[in-house]
């Protein structure tokens, strides 16, 4: 019974191996076709290398060959990624397939490897055997999910800017996963090479790779089942067909086609999304409250002391192509406080805050946030520093639920977990839970606890804004860089942040924020500082600031101007990026320009309800 | 020189077919996988016009023109538009257009059978050239005429009519087009079906320089389309037929003093140098990330 269907069976395990090389990089966003030539040099080293079965035993032989062929494919993934490293998407893919296609021809004018008449290699692989090789496969993708490694890698796929700024070792993932993908595929063609009797160099091609490439996306690749279901889907097609009596010649090739063309237009995701997927949520969401065993903790973090200098900027200028957007920048920020940065649109405030978040390498002048030079030092270092920030347009991983999206968040302040998982050690589900739970709490303290199962993407405007902001704190930072936390909220809900940093700033944080509501900024900051023309044109207390003629006049313009001048022109003071649709500008101007003079401290005038 | 002349040949067919690649990716950001598929199609359909139409070789090239149009405007519709708005639409893409392939394959081998065709015996004119010591025939002639007329008339069309200027906006951001009145779906549409078009001239093209038409054919030119557009830049025109003369000329030159086993390490070592060092191809402009 079995025997009847075991070369069926061998090739879905096969299929499925291979499209989990093609996994292994989707699911870190990584377009690559290199496999193919993976597992061709891999699969002619091993047959080539690996002591015969005649000598050692069938099984030894094999393992021996395994063993090299993984080897040589991780060597050859390394050897690949490192100058690819840099490129993204379709040309990481053409890269990686002209490194194939080279491979291919370079064996097909070798000796050694038979030519295009291909090396005969003994058949030891069984279809248990294969079915084995698959489930230690599997298992390791599956357990790869849910650890802080596979989350970063889904990160990465997601936003790979906002990867960086949590902390994430963008090149080494991307690289660790690529090496993953290279020892699957070396791990495959030796398999395939001691299954089919006899390899040449065609039978990695192109076709092979694109059909590897298939398999994973039509099963899924965000999912370990994935390449399982991807290749029992494209191998059954055949034959199905052929049991149902459907002619050969065109009509299965067709119907293989139109299937394929099917699920991929109504099942996004794969296969695997008819699986319905379980979303955690941490269980207690009263809290340890006093049980036994005691709360778990996560990695602590040592913040600077209050009063320490955290930021310090000398003479921090940024050119873009001759326009200066910020120039000659001194600023100095000490533990504990809170800095408003406030300015009339294209002040340079955000490329400010970019430079200090080590994202825009400085111009001129110099930078030192938390004992990290800036210009000198990669973003996630900067933020395993202890610097963690919000994004001014949402740069939230979207296909990612929100409880996830703020575990990630958490990355620096938990432990790498993967490994032990893989074993199954009671310390890493330890560890997990801790950081599980800890990004529940940071869920909590803004307000989203109840939303931690829904994906990023469906989540509202002013919901979306307050994630980001779960997700920078989960981090446990020693600087918070908001850029404009309250733009598109309603007046209720800025003022429920305004109580967040308050209290935020009550527990010792040192927070930089960017805000247009300058009501807001003054209820809640130690410190402004105001920026015009990428210069600090003036930094003081709420008060200072509120009185200092210099920002009236930057904000509102002179007495002498024309009435309707700089604060109507500019389309809104209150909310410029325009956020809010349809406003008309006196439904948002929430600073009254007649009230020049005085500019009330707790400018409470309600943002434009939208 | 005959070597040269060969490469130059070779190399428009390349750049034709891959200017129909680049220019939904430089429009559209999308890399469309079933255009080798219409390369073969139309070959196919070219021959039959001309053995069983009756057609003249130069009247079946618009015929294939308009095919190939039509061709394109059907894989936009059923691979491309459904997956508008998805957040994998550019793998999902990838996919659908391999499915449509496979279809459209599959179809010509239910119509034509897996054997090679060719054209019937006299549908080439006789008429050769004398070009510095080589042999021209007229049909090559009229190949690098076509291609680069082909060439020519697209840069136009894009730089200089509202269509373009349309294809342009769309490319630079589609959103704000949709918003400033462009009919982003037409536009789209027309891309694709101007693409392919071109893609299946250059089709038929081929078949008449080398007087065969093979199921395989397409595969064959997919990677070295690929090339060409990476040599030459993503999305770029100019840099697609620069990208496919250097190809074309590479290949013969490496037959000729390598041996032909090696041609297509040529290629793909080119590719390969060209990514690593210039990235962005050689008239490729640098896509700026923003924070």
């Amino acid at each position: 019974m079995l025997a009847q269907y075991a070369t069926t069976l061998t090739f879905i395990a096969l299929g499925a191996i291979f499209a989990y090389s093609f996994y292994a990089v989707l699911i870190a966003g990584q377009l690559s076709l290199g496999q193919a030539g993976f597992a061709s040099v891999a699969a002619f080293s091993a047959a080539t290398l690996a002591p015969s079965g005649d000598d050692v035993g069938d099984v030894p032989a094999l393992l021996t060959a395994v063993v090299i062929g993984m080897a040589v494919g991780a060597v050859a993934s390394v050897v690949l990624g490192l100058p690819t490293m840099h490129l993204r998407g379709v040309f990481l893919a053409i890269a990686t397939l002209g490194f194939a296609e080279a491979v291919r021809v370079v064996l097909l004018n070798q000796e050694w490897t038979g030519g295009a008449q291909g090396l005969a290699v003994p058949r030891i692989l069984t279809v248990g055997m294969a079915w084995t090789a698959l489930a230690v496969v599997a298992y390791w993708f599956w357990r790869m999910g849910r650890s802080r490694y596979g989350r970063a890698l889904e990160a990465i796929r997601e936003d790979e800017l906002a990867a960086r700024s949590m902390g994430i070792d963008v090149g080494r993932h991307r690289l660790a996963a690529f090496v993953t993908s290279g020892a699957v595929a070396g791990l495959y063609g030796v398999l395939f090479a001691y299954y089919v009797r006899l390899i040449a160099p065609s039978d990695f091609d192109f076709t092979a790779a694109v059909d590897g490439l298939v398999t994973a996306v039509v099963g899924g690749s965000t999912m370990f089942l994935g390449p399982i279901l991807g290749s029992g889907f494209q191998t059954m097609i055949p034959e199905i067909q052929r049991a149902v009596g459907v002619e050969a010649g065109w009509i299965r090739p067709f119907l293989a086609g139109l299937l394929l063309l099917v699920v991929i237009l109504f099942l996004p995701g794969g296969l695997t999304s008819l699986i319905p997927r379980r979303t955690r949520v941490p269980s207690s969401s009263g809290g340890p409250g006093g049980a036994a065993d005691p709360a778990p903790r996560l990695a602590a973090r040592a913040h600077p002391a209050a009063g320490e200098t955290v930021v310090s900027l000398t003479g921090l200028a940024k050119e873009y192509g001759g326009v200066h957007a910020v120039r000659g920048v001194d600023l100095e920020i000490r533990s504990g406080e809170v800095v408003g940065l406030i300015g009339p649109n294209g002040a340079g405030k955000t490329t400010l805050v970019n430079m200090i978040s080590g994202l825009v390498p400085p111009s001129s002048g110099s930078a030192t946030v938390l004992g990290t030079t800036i210009g000198r030092t990669p973003v996630h270092r900067v933020a395993a520093a202890g610097v963690s920030r919000t994004f001014q347009h949402s740069k939230l991983f979207n296909r990612l639920s929100a409880l996830e999206n703020v575990l990630v968040g958490a990355h620096l302040v938990s432990r790498p977990t993967f490994l032990r998982r893989l074993l199954w050690l009671p310390s890493a589900r330890r560890d997990e839970r801790a950081a599980l739970e800890h990004a529940a709490r940071c869920l909590r303290r803004v307000g989203l606890g109840e939303l931690a199962g829904n994906r990023a993407s469906s989540l509202s405007y002013g919901d979306q804004r307050r994630l980001e902001i779960a997700r920078a704190l989960a981090a446990e930072p020693s600087l918070l860089i908001l850029d404009e936390p309250a733009a598109g909220m309603n007046h209720v809900e800025a003022a429920q942040l305004s109580e967040l940093i308050r209290s935020l700033a009550q527990g010792g944080l040192t927070i930089l924020f960017i805000e247009h509501n300058v009501g807001m900024v003054l209820e809640t900051c130690t410190r402004v500082v105001v920026l015009d023309f990428g210069e600090v044109i003036a930094s003081g207390t709420p008060a200072q600031i509120a009185a200092d003629p210099a920002v009236i006049e930057a904000y509102l313009g002179t007495a002498d101007d024309d009435p309707g001048g700089r604060s109507v022109a500019d389309g809104t003071l209150a909310d410029p990026t325009g956020s809010s649709g349809a406003a008309t500008p006196d439904a948002v101007t929430n600073v009254d320009p007649s009230a020049a003079g005085t500019l009330d401290i707790p400018d409470t005038t309600p943002r434009n309800a939208t | 020189m005959q070597q040269l002349l060969n490469g130059i040949f070779i190399g428009s067919i390349y750049a034709l077919f891959a200017i129909g690649f680049t220019l939904v990716f430089g429009i559209l950001d999308r890399l469309n996988l079933a255009h080798p598929a219409v390369f073969a199609a139309s070959a196919f359909v070219g021959i039959e016009l001309v053995e069983r139409g009756g057609l003249s070789l130069w009247a079946a090239l618009p015929v294939v023109f308009v095919f190939g149009a039509v061709l394109g405007l059907v894989i936009e519709r059923l691979a491309f538009r459904p997956l508008k708005g998805r957040a994998d639409a550019h793998f999902a893409g990838l996919i659908s257009s391999i499915a449509l392939a496979g279809m459209l394959i599959a179809l010509l081998q239910w119509r034509y059978g897996p054997d090679t065709r060719r054209f019937p015996p006299g549908s080439f004119p006789d008429t050769r050239f004398e070009v510095a010591g080589a042999q021209v025939t007229l049909a090559q002639v009229v190949i690098l005429a076509v291609s680069l007329a082909l060439m020519v008339g697209l840069t136009y069309m894009v730089t200089r009519t509202r269509l373009g200027r349309g294809m342009r906006a769309v490319a630079e951001n589609p959103t704000a087009a949709r918003v400033l009145g462009v009919d982003v779906d037409r536009i789209t549409a027309v891309t694709f079906a101007i693409s392919s078009a071109l893609g299946a001239v250059a089709g038929v093209l081929f078949a008449i320089n080398v007087n065969t038409a093979q199921l395989g054919m397409g595969s064959a030119i997919e990677l070295k389309g690929l090339a060409v557009i990476i040599v030459g830049g993503m999305g770029s025109l100019p840099g697609a037929l620069i990208g496919g003369l250097v190809l074309g000329l590479a290949e013969v030159f490496a037959v000729q003093y390598i041996g032909s086993s090696w041609r297509d390490v040529i290629a793909f070592g080119l590719l390969f140098l060209i990514l690593l060092v210039r990235p962005q191809g050689l008239l490729g402009a640098r896509k700026v990330r923003e924070v």
